[in-house]
C-alpha cells in the first residue's frame, strides 16, 4: 500500500515552480485560519476542494475520508455543546463549530493538495530556495520517506507477537498500553539499526564529501507561476482584509 | 597504472568492550580490476574488513584501528568517509536502508549533488551508471515499486556515478531470490569488464567461482588466499573457514580424486574419465504418505484491497508429519499462502479447514496453538531482556500457570539447544536468535511449524544447526512447512515441494522429479543443488552429495 500522498500527474498544478506550491499552501492556510464566518469559508473551501480533484487527488481524499468526517463531526458537536456552556447547545456555539470544522478541514485539504502535486525533493529544494540549510530540508524529506518503511515494519511485528498469543483489544487502556511493549521494542530498535545503516549508506553517497553541493532540479518559474502566485497571494490578502474590516468574523462571546 | 588498487598491511580492528579483536594483523593486495570474494562464518571479520576498506570504521563505528589501509596508492588513515566517495563504493544486503530518493533518476544524481558534480554533467553519468547496471529505462520509477533485485542495482548505480575505481559489496544478494541473485551477479560481472576492482563478501559458492581471487577469513586472520579453483576445491580449507565447499568438491574428495574442476560440465567429464558411474538403486525411498490432513485449503483465492491477486484457487492438504518445501521467486504468493495456514490471512474465496473445522474467525492466539509461524527476521519479534522471558512471553499470554510456563519454556529451549538461559537476546549472534525464535513460537506447543526462509542471512554452520534443529522436531512429530530459495535444503530435507507461480500451485509432489523437471525449472528461475546437476550429467538424479557418493559402486583398489 502506498504511504505517500504524491499523484504522479501532468496537471498544471503539478508544473508549478516548488516555490509557488509551498506558497499557495501558506496562502491557504493563512486565509483560512484569519476568518471564522461558515460563509466567508465557504468559497475558499470551494476552491481548495476544486483545486484538488483537478490535481488528481481524489483518491487521496478517499483514502482519508474517515479523517475528514471525523474532523468535521467531532468540532461541529464538542463546540455546539461546549461553546462558553457546559454540555448546552448554542446557537452560537454551532457556528463557531461550523467554521472552525471547515477550517481544519480546508487545512488538511491543502495539505493533501500541496502532497499530492509536490515530489519530496522538490519540498526540499523549495526550502532550500527560501533559506533552510540543505540538511534541515534534507532531515524533513527523509522523515516523510520513511514513514512508509517504519509503518510497514511495524505491522510486520504486530503480526509476529500476534502469532505468539498476543492480544492487543483486552483489557483497559493502559494494560493494553503495556501490551503494546512487545511491538513497541522491536520496531524501535530495527529503526535504530536501519537508521544506523542508512547513515552510512548517506556518508557513502558523499553527504559530507567537504565538496560545495551542486543541484540537478532545475525548477523555472514562467508565466503559470506568476499568475498562480498573484492567485493566492489577492486571496491572502483578500480574507486578510476580511478579518481585519470584522466581516470575516463571528461576533465574539459576550 | 601500476601499484595495487587495494593494499592492506597489518590492519588490526578491535571493537570498544570487544574480548578479541575483530581483525587481527591482516595482509591483503589486491591488482587493479580483480574482483575477490571474501568468505567466511560470521564473526570471521568480514564487515569489518570492508568498512575499514571505506573508513565507516573507525569514522562512523568507533574502533581501534591499527595498520595501514591504501587505496589506488594513497592512504585512507585520517580521511572521512564521504571523502572517499569517488574513490571507493559499498553497498549493503539491506538495499532499503540505501535509497533515499522517489525516482530512480534522482536517486543516482544523489550522490553527485553531495560531491559537487557540475550539473551540465549529470544526465551523462546517470545514463552511463543506469546502463551498467541495466537499468536503463526505470528512470521515472519510483523506487519503491522496484522488485529486490533491481532496488539493490539501483543501490550499486548510486555509487557507480561517483565513479569509483572500488567497489565494495557486504552479501549484496543475500536477501534476495534468485532472479534477483542471478540479477546482481551479471551486473557484478559488467562492472568487472568496465575494470573496476570489486570486493564481494558472500556465503554462496555459486557467486565465488567466478572470482579471480577468494579470500577465507576465521577471526580476523586470513586463512587462505588465492584463485577459486585452489580454495573451493578443497573441502578442508572451507570447512575450517565455515564456508560450504562446492558440491562437487564434496564428491571429488569423497572418491578420493584430486583437483576438481568447479565447472560442472568439466567435473562430469572427470568423473566419466576416471570411470565413476552411478548406479542408483532401483527403487528410491519415498516421502511416507501419511494420515489425516491437518490443514486443507480448498479453492484458496487471496486478493489484496488495492487489487493485486496473490492467490488463485488453491488447493492443497497438508497432512500430519511432512515436511514440506514452499517455493517460488519472489512475489509468487508464497508468503501469503503460508499466512493463511495460521489466520494471519484469510481467504477472499474459498476457504482453510484447520483439523476439520473451517479457520474462518478463530481467534489468532488459538490458532497459534496448531500452528506456530516463525517470521524471517527474528528480530521483528525478539523484544524481552532474556531468553527465557523471551520464550515465556506465549505460554504466558496463553494463560498457563508458572509451572506450565516454566515446562514449557524448559522443553522448547531444549529443543533448540539454547542454554543461556539469562542472555540477552540482542547480543546473541544471528543464528542463535533465529533459533530462539523458533523456541518462543515451540513454546506455544504447535503440531504446525511454518518458517518463512529460516536460513537467509545465516553462515553455513548457522544454516546447518537451523535445518538439523528442523530435521530433528519433524522427527519428534512436527508437521513442518519452510519457505525457502535455498536448493539443497529443499533437496536434503523435505519430502515434499509446493512451486508457486503467479499465485497458483504449479507443482506438488516429492523433491525428485521437480528437480529433473527443467522446463519447471527454468519457468521458476530455479535452479537444482549441484549435485543433483552433477549426477544428472551421469544419468542420475541424486538429492545430496553423499546419495551420489553413495551410488557409485566401490572401486576395485587403484594399481599399485
Amino acid at each position: 500500500m502506498p504511504l505517500t500522498l504524491y499523484v504522479p500527474a501532468p496537471t498544471a498544478l503539478h508544473r508549478l515552480h516548488p516555490v509557488t506550491k509551498l506558497a499557495g499552501l501558506a496562502a491557504f492556510i493563512v486565509a483560512a485560519f484569519v476568518v471564522d464566518r461558515p460563509l466567508v469559508l465557504l468559497p475558499l473551501s470551494a476552491a481548495v476542494a476544486a483545486l484538488l480533484v483537478s490535481a488528481g487527488g481524489l483518491p487521496n481524499v478517499r483514502r482519508l475520508r474517515l479523517m475528514f468526517v471525523l474532523v468535521f463531526v467531532f468540532t461541529l458537536v464538542v463546540w455546539t455543546f461546549f461553546y462558553g456552556t457546559v454540555l448546552v447547545p448554542t446557537r452560537a456555539g454551532f457556528f463557531y463549530g461550523l467554521s472552525t470544522a471547515m477550517r481544519l478541514d480546508t487545512f488538511l485539504a491543502a495539505g493533501i493538495l500541496f502532497l499530492t502535486i509536490t515530489r519530496i525533493e522538490e519540498i526540499a529544494y523549495a526550502l532550500g530556495r527560501l533559506g533552510v540549510p540543505y540538511t534541515v530540508g534534507f532531515m524533513l524529506t527523509l522523515a516523510f520517506r520513511l514513514v512508509p518503511v517504519f509503518f510497514d515494519a511495524a505491522l510486520a511485528v504486530l503480526q509476529a507477537q500476534r502469532c505468539r498469543g498476543l492480544d492487543v483489544t483486552r483489557g483497559g487502556l493502559l494494560r493494553r498500553l503495556r501490551r503494546y511493549v512487545p511491538v513497541i521494542v522491536p520496531v524501535l530498535i530495527g529503526a535504530l539499526r536501519r537508521a544506523d545503516r542508512m547513515a552510512m549508506a548517506l556518508e557513502l553517497r558523499g553527504f559530507n564529501s567537504g565538496r560545495p553541493r551542486t543541484t540537478w532540479m532545475r525548477a523555472r518559474a514562467g508565466g503559470r507561476d506568476a499568475v498562480a502566485g498573484v492567485l493566492v497571494g489577492a486571496t491572502a490578502v483578500v480574507y486578510v482584509v476580511l478579518w481585519a474590516s470584522g466581516t470575516g468574523r463571528l461576533a465574539p462571546l459576550p | 597504472m601500476n601499484g595495487a588498487a587495494i593494499s592492506v598491511r597489518g590492519l588490526s580492528c578491535t571493537y570498544p568492550g570487544a574480548a578479541r579483536p575483530a581483525l587481527a594483523d591482516l595482509d591483503l593486495e589486491l591488482p587493479h580490476g580483480a574482483l575477490a570474494v571474501v568468505m567466511g562464518a560470521s564473526g570471521a571479520g568480514k564487515s569489518t574488513l570492508a568498512r575499514c576498506l571505506t573508513r565507516l570504521v573507525p569514522c562512523f563505528t568507533p574502533a581501534d584501528v591499527t595498520g595501514d589501509v591504501r587505496l589506488v596508492g594513497a592512504s585512507v588513515a585520517n580521511r572521512h568517509v564521504g571523502e572517499l566517495a569517488g574513490t571507493i563504493g559499498m553497498v549493503f544486503q539491506d538495499f532499503e536502508a540505501q535509497l533515499f530518493s522517489t525516482d530512480v533518476t534522482q536517486e543516482v544524481v544523489f550522490g553527485l549533488e553531495h560531491t559537487g558534480v557540475p550539473p551540465a554533467e549529470m544526465p551523462g553519468r546517470v545514463a552511463r551508471a543506469l546502463a551498467a547496471v541495466g537499468l536503463a529505462g526505470f528512470e521515472q520509477r519510483d523506487p519503491t515499486t522496484l522488485s529486490g533485485g533491481e532496488k539493490q542495482r539501483l543501490a550499486i548505480a548510486g555509487l557507480l556515478a561517483l565513479r569509483p575505481p572500488i567497489m565494495v559489496l557486504d552479501e549484496p544478494t543475500t536477501d534476495l531470490d534468485p532472479v534477483g541473485r542471478a540479477e546482481v551477479l551479471r551486473t557484478l560481472a559488467a562492472l568487472r569488464g568496465e575494470g573496476l576492482t570489486l570486493v564481494v563478501i558472500e556465503h554462496d559458492v555459486a557467486a565465488a567461482v567466478a572470482a579471480d581471487r577468494v579470500v577465507f577469513l576465521r577471526e580476523g586472520r586470513v586463512i587462505a588466499d588465492g584463485p577459486a579453483a585452489t580454495l573451493l576445491g578443497d573441502a578442508e580449507t572451507c570447512a575450517a573457514a565455515g564456508v560450504r565447499p562446492p558440491d562437487v568438491t564434496r564428491v571429488f574428495a569423497a572418491l578420493g580424486l584430486v583437483d576438481p574442476p568447479l565447472e560442472l560440465e568439466a567435473a562430469a567429464a572427470r568423473l566419466r574419465a576416471a570411470g565413476v558411474v552411478p548406479r542408483p538403486p532401483r527403487f528410491l525411498p519415498r516421502g511416507a504418505r501419511v494420515s489425516a490432513p491437518l490443514i486443507a485449503l480448498h479453492g484458496v483465492g487471496h486478493r489484496y484491497p488495492n487489487g493485486h491477486e496473490a492467490l488463485v484457487d488453491v488447493d492443497l492438504e497438508l497432512r500430519k508429519g511432512e515436511f514440506v518445501a514452499l517455493v517460488g521467486r519472489n512475489g509468487s504468493g508464497k508468503t501469503t499462502l503460508a499466512k493463511h495456514l495460521n489466520g494471519l490471512l484469510q481467504p477472499t474465496a474459498g476457504q482453510v479447514v484447520l483439523r476439520g473445522s473451517r479457520m474462518a474467525g478463530r481467534p489468532l492466539e488459538e490458532i497459534a496453538e496448531d500452528v506456530g509461524y516463525v517470521f524471517q527476521d527474528p528480530d521483528h519479534q525478539l523484544f524481552a531482556s532474556s531468553v527465557e522471558d523471551e520464550v515465556a512471553f506465549g505460554p504466558r499470554n496463553l494463560g498457563l500457570a508458572p509451572a506450565a510456563v516454566e515446562a514449557r519454556v524448559a522443553e522448547a529451549l531444549d529443543a533448540v539447544g539454547l542454554h543461556e538461559r539469562a542472555a540477552d537476546p540482542f547480543v546473541l549472534d544471528k543464528g542463535v536468535r533465529q533459533r530462539l525464535a523458533v523456541a518462543a513460537v515451540l513454546a506455544l506447543g504447535p503440531d504446525v511449524l511454518v518458517l518463512d526462509e529460516p536460513t537467509t542471512g545465516l553462515d553455513y554452520p548457522e544454516q546447518r544447526a537451523m535445518m538439523e534443529l528442523l530435521r530433528r522436531l519433524h522427527a519428534d512429530g512436527h508437521t513442518i512447512v519452510v519457505i525457502t530459495h535455498t536448493p539443497w535444503v529443499i533437496a536434503e530435507y523435505a519430502q515434499r515441494v509446493v512451486l508457486l507461480a503467479d499465485g497458483r500451485v504449479r507443482y506438488d509432489g516429492t523433491p525428485r522429479p521437480f528437480f529433473e523437471d527443467d522446463a519447471l525449472l527454468a519457468a521458476a528461475a530455479f535452479r537444482a543443488p549441484e549435485a543433483t546437476r552433477l549426477g544428472r550429467l551421469l544419468g542420475c538424479t541424486p538429492l545430496s552429495v553423499e546419495e551420489l557418493v553413495a551410488w557409485v559402486p566401490q572401486r576395485t583398489s587403484a594399481c599399485p
